[in-house]
């Protein structure tokens, strides 16, 4: 019960974006990645204590492959309770390739179970009629789909009533969408859902696009930090 | 193609992280600032060819250089590669995402010789002629180099510049040449009549070969005053050869996802069906203090938790335990775990065994090959059944319970007796386990057998064999099921198709690119991955080609006659391999380096082991 050494362990909360290359990037190659670059810029982290110990590391919510993350969350332990915060955002980012970057490290507020929600801007390729092709299918009374249940057979779901909020605009040859959707343990909404539907709509046409997940927001739709 | 369109093509296929580059390391340079664009091209998919050392090793060190800019290119797979051709992608590197075929050169890491058919597709895909004869243009130059490059006759056709040996400088030396060569407006002839007289390169087209009417070569004829025969190139210094300091370090899982420390090159021991065993010759090591300080840098600018020590033979590095004991210093303290591989049984002491146990505890694996002494005499390896016995037990002793070994079917001489003997080996140790009063408690063992092909290659002392038959291989491996019975011990074989493609072209000629080029037009590639070999392919281009495969495999080779690779000098001379094989026909043993000079020519080089007190 009684150790002789004192932890005092400080949990960071890192924030940091993920684009261009590094969307190819799975979530479970970014964890090992991330083991990787903690190592790699000496940061004095706390390595669990199992027979093979590693860094104790943990993300907040994981990014589908392909998509870019403005707001991405990684938390850390450190056993140095006094190491400036800022300083490992400058050790990380100094050893990290260009297309990942950390811009924020934090003592964390909220629980990562207080995730309620995600805002998405979905940029198309415009070729000038996209954006009315969404506004109709966005404007429907419900848009079922598929969805793949943990279980791994699928069920129907009404993504129109999930959409929290939404936005079309355009701005010279790009077309964007965004948009608010559950995210979280409860209940998560994979964009890509709408996109596939978006598609099956309208197949007469493909425009490109790029995902990006812009921000996390907690249940009360607050920035989640 | 845009970028946009390209990166929507890619989330279309598996694993997108095998093409889309920006990996920690990676090097990425300003086109404007570079005289000489290079496609160091892997033969096969990303997580094979990121795992190979040579690679790492070139790319960092023509990186360096500031006018040279080396990318990767692997395979694409099946799936990615037919996005690529539906969409008019060509073959790119990497780094740049531009096509390899506005390269200056193309070169292709030979690491076996069933990726040959993923030469062709890979040249094909970048949209260059697949013949060196056809393409004209001074650029891009295929070249090549890696073990194959001893005999690499059948792909002579698509080659302009084999590299034997090891390549860190005449790599350089041809590069330099080729700079000088473009600013002087000189023809690519011209050039690779200059190339060919760096010492370690090879112009294939400036050799004439013509043949007997039993199909054997009459004689090999250089041209343009070609040096004949051709002479590997080697680094004689290893403390001073180029090693990186950075590797890349993929995203995406790779078969070695971890740092790799050479520690030497080539290996004492002379077993007479290895070939690394002998076209690396002579034995070169790395000083300790050379070795900690590149193994510390790698991990660090790499990140990995975890190094392997690379070499033939781990435990034949002559100082190992002081090695260990300065390598343990800062991998402890860093939490990274080191493996070694390539433990030999006969020299595997208790110490040893407890520095390993420092590290993670996986499974032991040994590299016996043949079941019975007389077999393993045959082939030189020069460890006995009472080794093997005692090197178990001090394993079982000290907590492990599976032991993994490894053996070879088809070796020159064998008998059903030798076969037998794998079966009757394994029993002995799974009864040593049970017989220990101090074995592992309440934990059961596991031996588990891996045979083999064994396959003739050029340069051993076995190269004058004929490679066994597919019936006769698989009646032995039937009969070695048969024969045995517990079920603590598990078998795993090979097929027996792809080893007889291997053994083709192991010791094929020229006359064999047509065969290649056939195949390829058939659609085969990734022949060395059972999802696509498809014998039935290369049979059919055996046959419309008028080849018959079994006059490179299954002939047994006189002395006398001209071999394919005769014009290559790897330093170890026909004469000591005759000399071995005879001796392996007697079951006579030949001492290892360390213990006797066996005179195999190696020497020429005026260092290494050859040169160390005995």
């Amino acid at each position: 019960m009684f150790s002789e050494r004192v932890f005092v362990l400080k949990s960071v909360r890192l924030l940091f974006t993920k684009s261009a290359r590094a969307r190819f990037v799975s979530h479970l190659d970014i964890n090992r990645f991330m083991t990787r670059i903690v190592r790699k810029a000496k940061l004095d982290i706390w390595y669990t204590e199992g027979f093979n110990p590693h860094p104790y590391i943990t993300f907040a919510l994981p990014l589908p492959l392909g998509f870019e993350g403005k707001y991405e969350i990684m938390d850390i332990r450190i056993n140095d309770d006094n190491a400036p915060l800022g300083e490992i955002v400058d050790k990380l980012n100094s050893v990290c390739p260009p297309d990942i970057r950390f811009f924020d490290a934090v003592e964390p507020i909220k629980k990562v179970g207080e995730i309620g929600y995600a805002t998405y801007d979905i940029v198309f390729d415009d070729n000038g009629n996209v954006a009315q092709k969404l506004k109709e299918f966005i404007g429907k009374d419900k848009i079922v789909t598929k969805k793949r249940t943990k279980k791994g057979d699928y069920k129907e779901i009404d993504i129109k009533e999930k959409i929290k909020a939404f936005d079309i605009g355009v701005v010279g040859n790009e077309t964007k969408l965004s948009l608010v959707l559950p995210a979280g343990s409860d209940d998560n909404i994979n964009p890509a859902l709408l996109i596939d539907s978006f598609y099956n709509d309208f197949n007469d046409e493909y425009y490109c696009y790029t995902v990006t997940r812009t921000s996390i927001l907690d249940k009360n739709m607050e920035k989640f930090i | 193609m845009d970028n946009k369109r390209f990166e929507q093509l890619l989330l279309s296929v598996q694993k997108p992280g095998r093409y889309s580059g920006g990996e920690i390391n990676s090097v990425v340079k300003d086109k404007k600032d570079i005289d000489v664009r290079f496609a160091f091209c892997f033969p096969d998919n990303y997580e094979v060819g990121m795992s190979h050392l040579g690679m790492k090793i070139l790319y960092s060190q023509f990186n360096e250089r500031k006018d040279i800019w080396c990318e990767r290119v692997f395979a694409p797979w099946p799936d990615f590669e037919a996005v690529m051709r539906q969409n008019n992608i060509l073959l790119f590197g990497l780094e740049s995402r531009e096509p390899i075929k506005d390269f200056d050169f193309i070169g292709f890491t030979l690491q076996y010789e069933l990726s040959y058919s993923n030469i062709l597709n890979m040249l094909e895909l970048s949209g260059l002629p697949l013949l060196a004869k056809d393409r004209k243009d001074f650029t891009p130059l295929v070249v090549a180099g890696g073990p194959c490059t001893c005999n690499a006759e059948p792909i002579a056709d698509f080659v302009d510049i084999f590299f034997l040996g090891e390549g860190e400088q005449s790599d350089l030396e041809v590069i330099d040449l080729y700079k000088k060569c473009k600013k002087n407006g000189k023809s690519k002839k011209d050039f690779l009549i200059e190339a060919s007289k760096i010492e370690g390169v090879y112009v294939p087209s400036l050799y004439d070969v013509s043949y007997n009417d039993d199909g054997t070569i009459e004689k090999i004829t250089p041209k343009e005053n070609a040096p004949m025969p051709i002479r590997k190139r080697i680094e004689t210094d290893l403390d001073k050869t180029y090693y990186p300091e950075k590797f890349v370090v993929p995203y995406i899982e790779i078969v070695h996802d971890r740092a790799v420390q050479e520690i030497f090159r080539g290996c004492i021991r002379g077993c007479r069906f290895c070939q690394a065993g002998f076209i690396y010759r002579p034995v070169r090591e790395k000083s300790v203090e050379t070795i900690c300080r590149q193994a510390k840098a790698i991990c660090e600018s790499t990140g990995y938790d975890e190094i392997s020590l690379s070499s033939l033979s781990t435990s034949d590095y002559t100082k190992l335990e002081p090695l260990l004991n300065d390598l343990l210093d800062f991998t402890e303290k860093d939490k990274i775990s080191l493996s070694l591989p390539s433990l030999r049984i006969d020299n595997f002491s208790d110490e040893l065994l407890e520095k390993i146990n420092h590290v993670r505890k996986s499974g032991l694996t040994f590299a016996v090959e043949a079941g019975t002494q007389r077999l393993r005499n045959v082939i030189n390896k020069n460890i006995t059944e009472e080794e093997i016995i005692r090197t178990c037990k001090t394993a079982f002793a000290g907590g492990y319970t599976a032991v993994k070994l490894y053996f070879m079917m088809g070796l020159p001489t064998e008998t059903y007796d030798d076969i037998k003997g794998i079966a009757d080996l394994a029993q002995k140790i799974v009864d040593t386990f049970y017989e220990m009063p101090n074995k592992p408690k309440g934990k059961s063992v596991s031996v588990n057998i891996s045979v083999s092909n064994f396959v003739p290659k050029p340069f051993t002392p076995f190269e004058f064999h004929p490679q066994i038959t597919r019936e006769e291989i698989v009646a032995k491996q039937q009969y070695l099921k048969e024969c045995i019975r517990s079920r603590k011990i598990t078998f795993n074989y090979h097929e027996n198709k792809t080893s007889f493609l291997e053994g083709v072209f192991a010791r094929g000629d020229r006359r064999l690119s047509a065969v290649i080029l056939k195949a390829h037009e058939k659609g085969c590639k990734f022949d060395s991955w059972d999802e696509y070999f498809d014998l039935d392919k290369w049979n059919e281009a055996f046959a419309e080609c008028g080849i018959v495969p079994e006059f490179y495999a299954n002939r047994e080779r006189t002395y006398e006659e001209i071999n394919p690779w005769d014009h290559l000098d790897y330093c170890v001379s026909k004469g000591f391999l005759i000399k071995e094989n005879e001796q392996a026909k007697l079951a006579v043993t030949t001492p290892n380096c360390r213990q006797k000079c066996a005179s195999c020519g190696a020497n020429v080089f005026g260092k290494g082991v050859c040169f160390e007190k005995r």
